[in-house]
Protein backbone atom coordinates (compact mmCIF):
# COMPACT_ATOMS: atom_id res chain seq x y z
CA UNK A 1 0.00 0.00 0.00
CA UNK A 2 1.49 3.16 -0.69
CA UNK A 3 1.62 6.44 0.68
CA UNK A 4 -0.58 8.07 -0.98
CA UNK A 5 -3.51 5.25 -0.83
CA UNK A 6 -2.83 5.85 3.16
CA UNK A 7 -3.24 9.34 2.76
CA UNK A 8 -6.24 9.26 0.56
CA UNK A 9 -7.98 7.07 3.42
CA UNK A 10 -7.36 8.57 6.34
CA UNK A 11 -8.64 12.31 4.07
CA UNK A 12 -11.62 9.67 2.94
CA UNK A 13 -12.50 8.42 6.36
CA UNK A 14 -11.91 12.22 8.38
CA UNK A 15 -14.65 13.74 5.39
CA UNK A 16 -16.85 10.65 6.12
CA UNK A 17 -17.18 11.03 9.48
CA UNK A 18 -17.73 14.85 9.10
CA UNK A 19 -19.92 14.96 6.45
CA UNK A 20 -22.28 12.07 9.10
CA UNK A 21 -22.03 14.65 11.84
CA UNK A 22 -25.11 13.71 13.93
CA UNK A 23 -25.21 9.85 13.07
CA UNK A 24 -21.49 9.93 14.20
CA UNK A 25 -22.07 11.58 17.32
CA UNK A 26 -25.22 8.73 17.90
CA UNK A 27 -23.44 6.26 16.74
CA UNK A 28 -20.39 6.48 19.16
CA UNK A 29 -22.84 7.25 22.19
CA UNK A 30 -24.61 4.13 21.57
CA UNK A 31 -21.13 2.20 21.77
CA UNK A 32 -19.92 3.98 24.39
CA UNK A 33 -22.94 3.06 26.54
CA UNK A 34 -22.74 -0.18 25.48
CA UNK A 35 -19.22 -0.76 26.20
CA UNK A 36 -19.85 1.20 29.50
CA UNK A 37 -22.59 -1.07 30.53
CA UNK A 38 -20.34 -4.04 29.47
CA UNK A 39 -16.91 -2.95 31.48
CA UNK A 40 -18.87 -2.48 34.52
CA UNK A 41 -20.12 -6.08 34.29
CA UNK A 42 -16.47 -7.15 33.55
CA UNK A 43 -15.08 -5.33 36.36
CA UNK A 44 -18.27 -7.06 38.74
CA UNK A 45 -17.49 -10.27 38.05
CA UNK A 46 -13.67 -9.95 38.02
CA UNK A 47 -14.27 -8.99 41.84
CA UNK A 48 -16.37 -11.45 42.62
CA UNK A 49 -14.47 -14.09 40.49
CA UNK A 50 -11.31 -12.88 42.58
CA UNK A 51 -12.96 -12.44 46.12
CA UNK A 52 -14.01 -16.62 45.82
CA UNK A 53 -10.44 -17.51 44.51
CA UNK A 54 -9.63 -15.52 47.64
CA UNK A 55 -11.52 -17.19 50.16
CA UNK A 56 -11.20 -20.62 48.03
CA UNK A 57 -7.66 -20.68 48.13
CA UNK A 58 -7.85 -20.03 52.39
CA UNK A 59 -7.62 -24.39 53.07
CA UNK A 60 -7.94 -22.74 56.58
CA UNK A 61 -9.74 -23.15 59.70
CA UNK A 62 -9.34 -21.11 62.47
CA UNK A 63 -9.85 -22.26 66.21
CA UNK A 64 -10.62 -19.99 68.69
CA UNK A 65 -9.74 -20.67 72.54
CA UNK A 66 -11.55 -19.55 75.53
CA UNK A 67 -9.64 -17.18 77.18
CA UNK A 68 -9.65 -19.24 80.69
CA UNK A 69 -7.36 -21.93 78.66
CA UNK A 70 -3.74 -22.18 80.21
CA UNK A 71 0.09 -22.44 78.48
CA UNK A 72 -0.27 -25.90 78.82
CA UNK A 73 -3.63 -27.01 78.03
CA UNK A 74 -2.29 -24.57 74.57
CA UNK A 75 0.55 -26.70 74.12
CA UNK A 76 -1.25 -29.50 74.12
CA UNK A 77 -4.05 -28.73 71.81
CA UNK A 78 -1.16 -27.47 69.07
CA UNK A 79 0.33 -30.89 69.53
CA UNK A 80 -2.92 -32.77 69.29
CA UNK A 81 -4.00 -30.42 65.84
CA UNK A 82 -0.54 -30.87 64.33
CA UNK A 83 -0.98 -34.70 64.69
CA UNK A 84 -4.53 -34.29 63.14
CA UNK A 85 -4.85 -36.10 59.36
CA UNK A 86 -4.38 -33.15 56.33
CA UNK A 87 -3.02 -30.62 59.17
CA UNK A 88 0.09 -29.22 57.29
CA UNK A 89 0.36 -26.33 59.55
CA UNK A 90 -0.41 -24.98 62.51
CA UNK A 91 -0.01 -20.88 63.27
CA UNK A 92 -0.42 -19.29 66.88
CA UNK A 93 -2.05 -16.03 67.03
CA UNK A 94 -1.75 -14.59 70.44
CA UNK A 95 -4.19 -12.05 71.41
CA UNK A 96 -1.91 -9.09 70.82
CA UNK A 97 -1.08 -10.72 67.38
CA UNK A 98 -5.08 -10.89 66.56
CA UNK A 99 -5.35 -7.27 67.26
CA UNK A 100 -2.22 -5.84 65.52
CA UNK A 101 -3.74 -7.61 62.42
CA UNK A 102 -6.83 -6.03 63.22
CA UNK A 103 -5.78 -2.32 63.30
CA UNK A 104 -3.81 -3.20 60.24
CA UNK A 105 -7.22 -4.14 58.02
CA UNK A 106 -8.80 -0.71 59.33
CA UNK A 107 -5.94 1.33 58.55
CA UNK A 108 -6.99 5.34 58.92
CA UNK A 109 -9.52 4.16 60.69
CA UNK A 110 -7.58 2.42 63.06
CA UNK A 111 -8.24 5.15 65.87
CA UNK A 112 -11.41 3.74 66.61
CA UNK A 113 -9.79 0.93 68.29
CA UNK A 114 -8.77 4.03 71.36
CA UNK A 115 -12.15 3.20 72.18
CA UNK A 116 -11.43 -0.30 73.73
CA UNK A 117 -8.67 1.33 76.19
CA UNK A 118 -7.06 -1.66 77.05
CA UNK A 119 -9.19 -4.38 76.94
CA UNK A 120 -8.13 -7.12 74.19
CA UNK A 121 -11.47 -8.42 72.92
CA UNK A 122 -9.57 -10.63 70.54
CA UNK A 123 -9.30 -14.33 71.99
CA UNK A 124 -6.24 -16.89 71.39
CA UNK A 125 -6.45 -18.86 68.05
CA UNK A 126 -4.68 -21.39 66.35
CA UNK A 127 -4.66 -20.86 62.86
CA UNK A 128 -4.85 -24.19 60.67
CA UNK A 129 -3.52 -24.85 57.26
CA UNK A 130 -4.98 -28.42 55.61
CA UNK A 131 -3.89 -29.44 52.43
CA UNK A 132 -7.75 -30.14 50.75
CA UNK A 133 -10.36 -27.95 51.27
CA UNK A 134 -12.39 -31.08 51.63
CA UNK A 135 -10.95 -32.46 54.82
CA UNK A 136 -12.00 -29.26 56.29
CA UNK A 137 -15.40 -29.98 57.23
CA UNK A 138 -14.78 -33.35 59.20
CA UNK A 139 -11.85 -31.25 61.20
CA UNK A 140 -13.82 -28.36 61.73
CA UNK A 141 -16.84 -30.74 63.24
CA UNK A 142 -14.31 -32.72 65.59
CA UNK A 143 -12.07 -29.77 66.97
CA UNK A 144 -15.64 -27.62 67.75
CA UNK A 145 -15.92 -30.43 70.90
CA UNK A 146 -12.53 -30.05 72.35
CA UNK A 147 -12.49 -28.38 76.00
CA UNK A 148 -11.46 -25.30 75.79
CA UNK A 149 -12.46 -24.57 72.21
CA UNK A 150 -14.98 -21.64 72.20
CA UNK A 151 -15.56 -22.21 68.30
CA UNK A 152 -13.77 -23.21 64.67
CA UNK A 153 -14.80 -21.61 61.84
CA UNK A 154 -14.16 -22.31 57.90
CA UNK A 155 -14.79 -19.82 55.12
CA UNK A 156 -16.17 -23.37 52.65
CA UNK A 157 -20.01 -22.19 52.87
CA UNK A 158 -19.20 -18.34 51.92
CA UNK A 159 -16.89 -19.44 49.14
CA UNK A 160 -19.71 -22.00 47.88
CA UNK A 161 -22.07 -19.09 47.23
CA UNK A 162 -19.48 -17.42 46.13
CA UNK A 163 -18.73 -20.12 42.81
CA UNK A 164 -22.55 -19.88 42.60
CA UNK A 165 -22.63 -16.17 42.12
CA UNK A 166 -19.60 -16.47 39.92
CA UNK A 167 -21.28 -19.15 37.55
CA UNK A 168 -24.27 -17.05 37.30
CA UNK A 169 -22.15 -14.07 36.17
CA UNK A 170 -20.34 -15.48 34.37
CA UNK A 171 -23.34 -17.67 32.30
CA UNK A 172 -25.44 -14.06 32.48
CA UNK A 173 -22.43 -12.06 31.66
CA UNK A 174 -21.44 -13.60 28.51
CA UNK A 175 -25.38 -13.91 27.11
CA UNK A 176 -25.78 -9.83 28.15
CA UNK A 177 -22.08 -9.24 26.54
CA UNK A 178 -23.27 -10.80 23.56
CA UNK A 179 -26.25 -9.20 23.29
CA UNK A 180 -24.60 -5.39 23.71
CA UNK A 181 -22.18 -6.83 21.32
CA UNK A 182 -25.51 -7.19 19.03
CA UNK A 183 -26.91 -3.99 19.35
CA UNK A 184 -23.43 -2.30 19.08
CA UNK A 185 -22.64 -3.55 15.82
CA UNK A 186 -26.24 -2.91 14.26
CA UNK A 187 -25.74 0.73 15.22
CA UNK A 188 -22.05 0.87 13.51
CA UNK A 189 -23.85 -1.55 10.54
CA UNK A 190 -25.98 1.30 10.07
CA UNK A 191 -24.10 4.48 10.38
CA UNK A 192 -21.51 3.28 7.97
CA UNK A 193 -24.70 1.99 5.89
CA UNK A 194 -25.65 5.60 5.69
CA UNK A 195 -22.01 5.94 4.54
CA UNK A 196 -21.73 3.64 2.00
CA UNK A 197 -25.34 4.80 0.65
CA UNK A 198 -23.88 8.18 0.56
CA UNK A 199 -21.21 7.21 -1.60
CA UNK A 200 -22.26 4.37 -3.68
CA UNK A 201 -21.49 6.56 -6.80
CA UNK A 202 -17.99 6.22 -5.74
CA UNK A 203 -18.38 2.47 -4.82
CA UNK A 204 -19.25 1.62 -8.11
CA UNK A 205 -16.67 3.68 -10.31
CA UNK A 206 -14.51 2.01 -8.33
CA UNK A 207 -15.39 -1.32 -8.81
CA UNK A 208 -15.79 -0.39 -12.80
CA UNK A 209 -12.12 1.17 -13.10
CA UNK A 210 -10.75 -2.07 -11.17
CA UNK A 211 -9.94 -1.56 -7.47
CA UNK A 212 -9.86 -4.15 -5.91
CA UNK A 213 -12.53 -5.04 -2.66
CA UNK A 214 -9.85 -4.08 0.24
CA UNK A 215 -9.35 -0.28 -1.48
CA UNK A 216 -12.84 -0.24 -1.28
CA UNK A 217 -13.54 -1.31 2.36
CA UNK A 218 -10.73 0.62 3.99
CA UNK A 219 -11.82 3.92 4.21
CA UNK A 220 -15.02 2.64 5.39
CA UNK A 221 -13.46 0.08 7.70
CA UNK A 222 -11.39 3.17 9.40
CA UNK A 223 -14.71 5.01 10.04
CA UNK A 224 -16.47 2.29 11.74
CA UNK A 225 -13.32 1.52 13.86
CA UNK A 226 -13.19 5.07 14.53
CA UNK A 227 -16.37 5.19 15.91
CA UNK A 228 -16.16 2.29 17.69
CA UNK A 229 -12.32 3.20 19.35
CA UNK A 230 -14.10 6.51 20.10
CA UNK A 231 -17.31 4.94 21.87
CA UNK A 232 -14.46 3.09 23.80
CA UNK A 233 -12.59 5.81 24.63
CA UNK A 234 -15.58 7.58 26.35
CA UNK A 235 -16.83 4.18 27.94
CA UNK A 236 -13.07 3.80 29.52
CA UNK A 237 -12.86 7.52 30.84
CA UNK A 238 -16.39 6.50 32.70
CA UNK A 239 -15.69 3.07 33.75
CA UNK A 240 -12.22 3.71 35.17
CA UNK A 241 -14.03 6.93 37.14
CA UNK A 242 -16.56 4.70 38.51
CA UNK A 243 -14.23 2.21 39.68
CA UNK A 244 -11.81 4.27 41.38
CA UNK A 245 -13.88 6.29 43.38
CA UNK A 246 -16.63 3.06 44.42
CA UNK A 247 -13.16 1.02 44.85
CA UNK A 248 -11.78 3.92 47.45
CA UNK A 249 -15.51 3.71 48.90
CA UNK A 250 -15.96 -0.15 49.56
CA UNK A 251 -12.40 -0.16 51.24
CA UNK A 252 -13.79 1.97 54.00
CA UNK A 253 -16.84 0.66 54.51
CA UNK A 254 -15.90 -3.16 54.45
CA UNK A 255 -11.75 -3.38 55.38
CA UNK A 256 -11.93 -6.99 55.10
CA UNK A 257 -13.59 -7.18 50.90
CA UNK A 258 -10.47 -7.91 48.62
CA UNK A 259 -11.09 -5.52 45.93
CA UNK A 260 -8.79 -5.61 43.18
CA UNK A 261 -6.43 -2.53 42.94
CA UNK A 262 -7.35 0.06 39.84
CA UNK A 263 -3.58 -0.77 38.49
CA UNK A 264 -3.60 -3.14 36.77
CA UNK A 265 -7.19 -3.86 36.69
CA UNK A 266 -8.43 -1.13 34.84
CA UNK A 267 -5.44 -1.56 32.41
CA UNK A 268 -7.11 -5.18 31.37
CA UNK A 269 -10.61 -3.84 31.06
CA UNK A 270 -10.12 -0.46 29.11
CA UNK A 271 -7.46 -2.44 26.65
CA UNK A 272 -10.41 -4.90 26.43
CA UNK A 273 -12.94 -2.27 25.89
CA UNK A 274 -10.98 -0.45 23.48
CA UNK A 275 -10.14 -4.05 21.63
CA UNK A 276 -14.17 -4.54 21.74
CA UNK A 277 -15.12 -1.17 20.67
CA UNK A 278 -12.78 -1.18 17.51
CA UNK A 279 -13.59 -5.06 16.05
CA UNK A 280 -17.12 -4.30 16.44
CA UNK A 281 -16.62 -1.63 14.52
CA UNK A 282 -14.15 -2.95 12.13
CA UNK A 283 -16.94 -5.89 11.54
CA UNK A 284 -19.82 -4.05 11.38
CA UNK A 285 -18.37 -1.56 8.19
CA UNK A 286 -17.32 -5.16 6.89
CA UNK A 287 -20.96 -6.58 6.87
CA UNK A 288 -22.62 -3.69 5.87
CA UNK A 289 -20.31 -3.15 2.98
CA UNK A 290 -20.95 -6.78 1.07
CA UNK A 291 -23.70 -5.88 -0.44
CA UNK A 292 -22.05 -3.18 -1.85
CA UNK A 293 -19.62 -4.73 -3.24
CA UNK A 294 -21.33 -7.04 -5.39
CA UNK A 295 -20.47 -5.39 -9.19
CA UNK B 1 -7.90 -10.22 -28.48
CA UNK B 2 -11.65 -11.16 -27.50
CA UNK B 3 -12.96 -14.02 -28.13
CA UNK B 4 -16.99 -15.15 -26.95
CA UNK B 5 -17.92 -19.17 -27.67
CA UNK B 6 -21.25 -20.58 -27.60
CA UNK B 7 -22.03 -18.05 -24.86
CA UNK B 8 -25.93 -18.09 -23.80
CA UNK B 9 -27.68 -16.36 -20.84
CA UNK B 10 -30.74 -16.97 -19.23
CA UNK B 11 -31.96 -14.78 -16.47
CA UNK B 12 -33.76 -16.56 -13.65
CA UNK B 13 -37.39 -16.75 -14.09
CA UNK B 14 -36.85 -18.26 -17.66
CA UNK B 15 -35.96 -15.00 -19.41
CA UNK B 16 -33.31 -15.68 -22.42
CA UNK B 17 -31.34 -12.70 -23.35
CA UNK B 18 -28.38 -14.17 -25.42
CA UNK B 19 -28.21 -17.85 -27.40
CA UNK B 20 -25.07 -19.39 -28.76
CA UNK B 21 -23.05 -16.17 -29.38
CA UNK B 22 -19.92 -16.84 -30.65
CA UNK B 23 -18.10 -13.79 -31.56
CA UNK B 24 -14.45 -13.35 -32.37
CA UNK B 25 -12.82 -8.98 -32.11
CA UNK B 26 -9.55 -8.88 -32.73
CA UNK B 27 -6.92 -6.26 -31.25
CA UNK B 28 -7.59 -2.64 -32.62
CA UNK B 29 -10.74 -3.34 -34.35
CA UNK B 30 -13.66 -0.60 -33.57
CA UNK B 31 -17.24 -2.86 -33.42
CA UNK B 32 -20.99 -1.30 -33.01
CA UNK B 33 -22.80 -3.60 -31.43
CA UNK B 34 -26.68 -2.56 -32.32
CA UNK B 35 -29.99 -4.36 -31.99
CA UNK B 36 -33.22 -3.15 -30.74
CA UNK B 37 -33.85 -2.73 -27.76
CA UNK B 38 -34.15 -5.57 -25.21
CA UNK B 39 -32.48 -7.79 -27.94
CA UNK B 40 -29.68 -8.64 -25.66
CA UNK B 41 -27.01 -6.15 -26.27
CA UNK B 42 -26.50 -4.45 -22.81
CA UNK B 43 -26.11 -7.91 -21.52
CA UNK B 44 -23.82 -8.39 -24.32
CA UNK B 45 -21.82 -5.60 -22.75
CA UNK B 46 -21.97 -6.22 -19.53
CA UNK B 47 -20.79 -9.64 -19.97
CA UNK B 48 -17.56 -8.51 -20.99
CA UNK B 49 -16.52 -6.49 -17.93
CA UNK B 50 -18.31 -9.60 -16.12
CA UNK B 51 -20.72 -7.53 -14.34
CA UNK B 52 -23.07 -10.61 -15.28
CA UNK B 53 -21.85 -14.11 -15.86
CA UNK B 54 -23.14 -16.39 -18.38
CA UNK B 55 -25.23 -19.21 -18.14
CA UNK B 56 -23.05 -21.40 -20.37
CA UNK B 57 -20.18 -21.12 -22.90
CA UNK B 58 -17.24 -19.22 -22.32
CA UNK B 59 -15.77 -15.34 -22.84
CA UNK B 60 -11.50 -15.12 -23.77
CA UNK B 61 -10.18 -12.09 -22.94
CA UNK B 62 -6.46 -11.89 -24.25
CA UNK B 63 -6.08 -15.53 -24.14
CA UNK B 64 -7.55 -15.19 -20.50
CA UNK B 65 -10.37 -17.05 -19.57
CA UNK B 66 -12.34 -14.60 -17.61
CA UNK B 67 -15.08 -16.62 -16.30
CA UNK B 68 -12.63 -18.90 -14.28
CA UNK B 69 -11.44 -15.53 -12.83
CA UNK B 70 -12.04 -15.53 -9.04
CA UNK B 71 -13.55 -12.32 -6.88
CA UNK B 72 -9.93 -11.60 -6.49
CA UNK B 73 -8.95 -11.63 -9.54
CA UNK B 74 -11.80 -9.47 -11.33
CA UNK B 75 -10.34 -5.74 -10.42
CA UNK B 76 -7.33 -6.69 -12.62
CA UNK B 77 -9.54 -7.77 -15.18
CA UNK B 78 -11.56 -4.59 -15.42
CA UNK B 79 -7.57 -2.64 -15.36
CA UNK B 80 -7.05 -4.12 -18.36
CA UNK B 81 -10.73 -2.21 -19.81
CA UNK B 82 -12.21 1.23 -20.37
CA UNK B 83 -16.20 1.44 -19.39
CA UNK B 84 -18.13 4.43 -20.42
CA UNK B 85 -21.88 4.46 -19.76
CA UNK B 86 -24.59 6.56 -21.26
CA UNK B 87 -25.03 8.41 -17.76
CA UNK B 88 -21.15 9.40 -17.59
CA UNK B 89 -21.45 8.41 -14.26
CA UNK B 90 -19.07 10.82 -12.60
CA UNK B 91 -18.67 11.82 -9.22
CA UNK B 92 -20.21 15.40 -8.60
CA UNK B 93 -18.51 16.75 -5.90
CA UNK B 94 -14.94 16.50 -7.75
CA UNK B 95 -13.51 18.57 -10.17
CA UNK B 96 -13.06 17.23 -13.86
CA UNK B 97 -9.30 16.85 -12.77
CA UNK B 98 -9.97 14.43 -9.63
CA UNK B 99 -12.73 12.09 -11.74
CA UNK B 100 -10.19 11.62 -14.19
CA UNK B 101 -7.62 10.62 -11.37
CA UNK B 102 -9.55 9.16 -9.25
CA UNK B 103 -8.94 6.23 -11.74
CA UNK B 104 -5.53 5.83 -11.20
CA UNK B 105 -5.76 6.51 -7.40
CA UNK B 106 -7.97 3.44 -7.28
CA UNK B 107 -5.32 1.29 -8.41
CA UNK B 108 -2.61 2.85 -6.36
CA UNK B 109 -0.46 4.56 -9.39
CA UNK B 110 2.24 7.06 -7.99
CA UNK B 111 1.16 10.11 -7.63
CA UNK B 112 3.49 11.72 -9.87
CA UNK B 113 2.52 9.67 -13.07
CA UNK B 114 -0.72 10.56 -12.59
CA UNK B 115 -0.57 14.25 -12.75
CA UNK B 116 1.08 13.49 -16.16
CA UNK B 117 -1.09 11.06 -17.59
CA UNK B 118 -4.34 13.18 -16.06
CA UNK B 119 -3.55 16.28 -17.91
CA UNK B 120 -2.16 14.48 -21.33
CA UNK B 121 -5.64 12.28 -21.47
CA UNK B 122 -7.71 16.19 -20.82
CA UNK B 123 -5.53 16.96 -23.75
CA UNK B 124 -7.30 14.19 -25.37
CA UNK B 125 -10.22 14.96 -25.32
CA UNK B 126 -9.98 18.83 -25.26
CA UNK B 127 -10.58 19.36 -21.72
CA UNK B 128 -7.53 20.50 -19.90
CA UNK B 129 -8.89 24.34 -19.93
CA UNK B 130 -11.59 22.64 -17.78
CA UNK B 131 -9.65 20.71 -15.27
CA UNK B 132 -10.77 22.31 -12.39
CA UNK B 133 -14.26 23.02 -12.76
CA UNK B 134 -17.12 20.86 -11.43
CA UNK B 135 -18.77 18.49 -13.72
CA UNK B 136 -22.48 20.33 -13.23
CA UNK B 137 -20.91 23.31 -14.78
CA UNK B 138 -19.69 21.44 -17.90
CA UNK B 139 -22.10 20.41 -20.97
CA UNK B 140 -23.16 16.82 -21.19
CA UNK B 141 -20.59 16.62 -24.53
CA UNK B 142 -18.17 17.71 -22.40
CA UNK B 143 -19.52 15.88 -19.14
CA UNK B 144 -18.98 12.76 -21.44
CA UNK B 145 -15.37 13.43 -22.17
CA UNK B 146 -14.48 13.27 -18.99
CA UNK B 147 -16.30 9.65 -18.45
CA UNK B 148 -14.15 8.53 -21.52
CA UNK B 149 -10.65 10.64 -19.93
CA UNK B 150 -11.43 8.37 -17.04
CA UNK B 151 -11.78 5.29 -19.41
CA UNK B 152 -8.80 5.44 -21.09
CA UNK B 153 -6.12 6.91 -18.42
CA UNK B 154 -5.40 3.74 -17.87
CA UNK B 155 -4.01 2.72 -21.11
CA UNK B 156 -6.66 -0.04 -21.49
CA UNK B 157 -6.29 -2.51 -24.51
CA UNK B 158 -10.41 -2.58 -24.95
CA UNK B 159 -12.73 0.53 -24.86
CA UNK B 160 -16.44 -0.68 -23.78
CA UNK B 161 -19.05 1.47 -24.54
CA UNK B 162 -23.16 1.74 -23.50
CA UNK B 163 -24.79 4.13 -25.45
CA UNK B 164 -22.10 6.99 -25.01
CA UNK B 165 -24.04 9.11 -26.73
CA UNK B 166 -27.64 8.44 -26.02
CA UNK B 167 -27.75 11.50 -23.91
CA UNK B 168 -26.57 13.98 -26.65
CA UNK B 169 -27.57 15.65 -29.86
CA UNK B 170 -26.25 14.55 -33.43
CA UNK B 171 -23.56 17.24 -33.51
CA UNK B 172 -22.46 16.52 -30.21
CA UNK B 173 -22.15 12.77 -30.88
CA UNK B 174 -20.26 12.92 -33.71
CA UNK B 175 -17.73 15.04 -31.62
CA UNK B 176 -17.89 12.75 -29.23
CA UNK B 177 -17.10 9.95 -31.81
CA UNK B 178 -14.28 11.81 -33.14
CA UNK B 179 -12.46 11.02 -30.05
CA UNK B 180 -13.35 7.18 -29.95
CA UNK B 181 -11.95 7.27 -33.57
CA UNK B 182 -8.86 8.50 -32.03
CA UNK B 183 -8.76 6.32 -29.15
CA UNK B 184 -8.63 3.67 -31.70
CA UNK B 185 -6.31 4.91 -33.94
CA UNK B 186 -3.43 4.17 -30.93
CA UNK B 187 -4.89 0.73 -31.69
CA UNK B 188 -7.21 0.40 -28.81
CA UNK B 189 -10.04 -2.29 -29.66
CA UNK B 190 -13.51 -0.14 -29.24
CA UNK B 191 -17.02 -1.81 -28.66
CA UNK B 192 -20.19 0.21 -28.69
CA UNK B 193 -23.63 -0.47 -28.25
CA UNK B 194 -25.40 2.12 -29.74
CA UNK B 195 -29.13 3.43 -31.01
CA UNK B 196 -27.61 5.80 -33.10
CA UNK B 197 -28.01 5.23 -37.04
CA UNK B 198 -26.07 8.57 -37.69
CA UNK B 199 -23.20 7.63 -36.03
CA UNK B 200 -23.38 3.95 -37.19
CA UNK B 201 -23.76 4.90 -40.95
CA UNK B 202 -21.14 7.32 -41.26
CA UNK B 203 -18.15 5.48 -39.31
CA UNK B 204 -18.32 2.43 -41.72
CA UNK B 205 -16.89 -0.15 -39.13
CA UNK B 206 -17.74 -3.35 -38.39
CA UNK B 207 -21.69 -3.72 -37.62
CA UNK B 208 -22.77 -6.93 -35.31
CA UNK B 209 -26.52 -6.80 -35.01
CA UNK B 210 -28.22 -8.77 -32.32
CA UNK B 211 -32.40 -9.53 -31.76
CA UNK B 212 -34.40 -11.60 -29.32
CA UNK B 213 -30.56 -12.48 -28.08
CA UNK B 214 -29.31 -14.07 -31.42
CA UNK B 215 -26.78 -12.57 -33.63
CA UNK B 216 -28.54 -11.97 -37.12
CA UNK B 217 -26.08 -9.60 -38.82
CA UNK B 218 -21.94 -9.07 -38.43
CA UNK B 219 -20.57 -7.24 -41.48
CA UNK B 220 -17.18 -5.10 -41.60
CA UNK B 221 -17.86 -1.65 -43.18
CA UNK B 222 -21.90 -1.85 -41.75
CA UNK B 223 -24.58 0.01 -41.68
CA UNK B 224 -27.19 1.16 -38.74
CA UNK B 225 -30.24 -0.68 -40.68
CA UNK B 226 -32.70 -0.39 -38.72
CA UNK B 227 -35.27 2.63 -38.65
CA UNK B 228 -33.85 5.66 -36.48
CA UNK B 229 -35.25 5.58 -33.50
CA UNK B 230 -34.35 8.99 -32.70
Amino acid sequence: MSLSSKEYFVRETGKSIKRNGIMSIASVSTVAVSLLVLGIFLLMYLNTDNLAKYLEGQVEMTVYLEDTATGEEVADMREKLKKMEGVVQVTEITKAMAMERFKNRLGDQATLLKALGKDNPFPFSFEVQVDRPERIKALVSQVEHWPKVETAKFGQEVVEHLFALTRVMRIGGAVLIVFLCFATLFIIINTIRLTVFARRREVVIMKYVGATDWFIRWPFMLEGMTLGLGGGIIACAVVDLIYVSLSGRLHTTFAFFPVLPSWPTLLYADIFILACGTLIGALGSYLSLKKFLRV
Amino acid sequence: MLEMIDVSKTYPGGNVALRNINVRIEQGEFVFIVGPSGAGKSTFIKMLFREILPTSGSIRLNDVDILNLTAKEVPYLRRQLGIIFQDYRLLPDRTVYDNVAFAMQVIEAPYRKIKRRVMNVLDLVGLRRRAYSKPNELSGGEQQRIAIARAIVNSPSLVIADEPTGNLDPETSMEIMEIFQEINNTGTTIIMATHDKEIVDSMGKRVIAIEHGEIVRDELNGVYGYESEQ
